[in-house]
């Protein structure tokens, strides 16, 4: 547990955090791959040193399970764009690790000062792996962990190690979180289908969720985690079902359309509680909401426009929405109740996908915006200035934003080539990148817990 | 002109009405399902008004193992309504728009003769669009579209619980392509006939 580290040292570190994110200078104008952030001890940049995982026994298999999980700390800790890190190369001047009693002069003098070192044992089908982080200047432990699980897929503890060392920041980490997307991959020349997976959050480890070789769309994971609603055609009708992931179940039309009314776009409140989703059962598509086991339905949107996409705010006190009510999509922001409507988005003629950033370090909106081209890209408004920021530019269509449960990326997906893949970048823009998630078009995708 | 064209139209479906009323005697329904092990539809369930779905519809989702679980396919045994193969004609739509075009109304209007001779079938209209908007936007469009027929269906006399509308936003496109071509023969409402 996070409860492990010495509160003086995380405490330290997070000062530290905050006083940066104050003082930090705007990174717009810099150099896209410099971080966008830092931590700074005494005005000096702290670097990481992550030297290779050391065996415990000689054997390939722990080896091999050591080689993974250097590899995936590093890019873990790399990917939140939070810190600085001692060149690989540098990293072989070291004389070899010992560790148990590391020699921390080694490591001051190719400038690290925070030192990482793993260890991993493999016995019965068990993988231990041990994770301590070090003060390289004062010697000072910060963390000291073991993990041990099942020895086939040592990704995951590296994974948890890198989520534990996020706790020492004022961000918690997403290592071990998961993507929900749609994917046509398993479509046939007979029959169109598209079916739900989860990948994790850098694209390994695809798993497929649904099987009624139906059309099965627009997932939204619950807070817990557990479960995806989404919205499947397998009776006919686009209706909300609820799966629950790891038990193989679900629950068909979980808001009682009746006739012919369809239900689209489900969003859990941030508490889990309730369901907001966009249904034509009064006639026109409007936002609804409901309890999460679909009781207790009632109508937010009354215009004659349509109304869809709904996306709640952090606190579940208000929801934005797409609607075409002037004429044109535009974003628009209400209480839960349905009160209180105002237009959010004024910049362009077709904005769509609200994203609300979960974080309650930025409090901004990010959305789907049709450029003059015809071209669909992603941007943020904020929600303070009603400043637009521009995410990505000139890579084709991007649409369907989603945010990172710590507000630090996004995802969505972009088509390049004729194939729709899932992208990444941060918060800025920066670091855009496809992940290899299989097969197929892959979009839609829902950042979850 | 198109108010002519009503009423020779209205005088056609009062005779076909009258004719197939003659004809069937009374309205048949499809027998009911005894389905005890069904898996439940809702009290709402639309039973009523479509053929209900094959009794074990199979599985919806497979169960994901913690961490690490890689899914296998499981057979998938339900019947879709998917096959194109409609004798009603798909209508077409231009861009960002659910306005019935004149050729689109004389095609519904056909459409609806047709469904009055054949009271035995019910129909689900699906609205696509093209590639080019957003996924959200392009559902509530294929609504629109949908509802677009659907009205214009009751207004010439088809029974509302004949029909059924379904909004496939850009999900099921009939031609992949990014071009014109594509982009316009995607931008329909589709006709899926079921007895």
């Amino acid at each position: 547990m996070p409860s492990s580290a010495p509160p003086t040292a995380r405490a330290l570190l997070a000062l530290l955090v905050l006083a940066v994110a104050v003082a930090g200078g705007s990174p717009l104008g810099s150099a896209p791959q410099e971080p966008v952030e830092q931590i700074v001890i005494g005005g000096v940049t702290p670097r990481f040193a992550v030297p290779e995982c050391v065996p415990r026994t000689p054997d390939e298999r722990t080896q091999q399970a050591c080689r993974t999980i250097t590899q995936v700390l590093r890019n873990d800790l790399r990917f939140e764009r939070l810190f600085q890190f001692v060149p690989d190369s540098l990293l072989a001047a070291v004389p070899p690790l010992d560790p148990d009693n590391p020699v921390f002069e080694d490591w001051q003098g190719i400038g690290a000062r925070i030192l990482v070192i793993t260890r991993a044992s493999i016995a019965n089908d068990e993988l231990t792996v041990e994770a301590r982080v070090y003060f390289v200047d004062s010697g000072q432990t910060m963390l000291a962990r073991r993990y041990s699980g099942p020895a086939h897929n040592p990704r995951i503890f590296a994974h948890q190690a890198s989520d534990d060392i996020m706790t020492l920041t004022q961000y918690k980490g997403v290592a071990r979180t998961r993507i929900a997307f749609t994917s046509d991959r398993d479509s046939t020349a007979e029959k169109q289908s598209k079916e739900l997976y989860i990948v994790d959050y850098d694209g390994f480890n695809p798993r497929r969720v649904t099987v009624n070789g139906s059309v099965n769309i627009l997932p939204a994971w619950s807070p817990d985690g557990q479960s995806l609603a989404y919205v499947s055609y397998r009776r006919v009708t686009p209706l909300v079902f609820l799966a629950r992931i790891f038990e193989g179940k679900s629950v068909p039309n979980v808001t009682a359309e009746r006739g012919n009314s369809q239900a689209f776009a489900p969003a859990f409140s941030p508490d889990g509680q309730k369901i907001a989703y966009a249904s034509n059962r009064s006639g026109n598509m409007d936002i609804w909401v409901a309890n999460a086991d679909g009781s207790g339905t009632q109508q937010l949107t009354t215009t004659r426009a349509a109304d869809t996409a709904p996306c709640w705010s952090p606190t579940g006190q208000e929801i934005a929405f797409t609607s075409s009510r002037t004429g044109t999509p535009q974003l628009y922001i209400m209480s839960n109740d349905g009160l209180n409507v105002r237009r959010l988005t004024r910049v362009g003629n077709y904005n769509d996908a609200c994203a609300w950033s979960p974080a309650r370090q930025f409090s901004e909106v990010a959305y789907t915006s049709r450029l003059q081209s015809g071209g669909f890209d992603i941007a943020v408004i904020d929600l303070a200035t009603r400043q637009v920021r521009q995410i990505t530019r000139g890579r084709g269509s991007c649409e369907y934003p989603t945010w990172a449960p710590n507000g630090r990326h996004l995802a969505f997906s972009c088509e390049q080539r004729e194939t729709w893949a899932i992208t990444i970048a941060d918060r800025e823009g920066l670091s855009l990148k496809r992940l290899a998630t299989g097969p197929g078009n892959n979009v839609q995708p829902d950042w979850g817990p | 002109m198109p108010l002519l064209r009503h009423r020779q139209l209205a005088s056609l479906l009062v005779l076909a009405l009258a004719f197939s009323l003659a004809a069937c005697g009374s309205k048949r329904r499809p027998p009911a399902l005894a389905s005890p092990e069904a898996i439940t539809p809702g009290p709402s369930e639309t039973g009523d008004m479509m053929p209900t779905q094959p009794i074990d519809e199979g599985p919806d989702v497979l169960a994901v193992e913690g961490e690490y679980a890689t899914g296998s396919d499981l057979e998938a045994d339900y019947a879709t309504t998917f096959e194109e193969g409609s004798p009603l004609p798909d209508i077409h739509f231009d861009l960002d728009s659910a306005a019935l075009s004149e050729q689109a109304r004389s095609t519904l209007e056909r459409h609806a003769v047709w469904l009055q001779t054949r009271r035995d079938v019910r129909v689900t209209i699906e609205g696509h669009c093209d590639q080019r908007g957003t996924v959200e936007y392009n559902l509530a469009l294929g609504e629109q579209r949908a509802r677009a027929a659907w009205d214009y269906l009751v207004s010439l006399g088809v029974a509302a619980d004949r029909l059924r509308t379904v909004s496939y936003g850009k999900e099921r496109p009939l031609d992949p392509g990014n071009n014109e071509q594509a982009w316009a023969l995607n931008r329909r409402a589709h006709f899926s006939v079921s007895q």
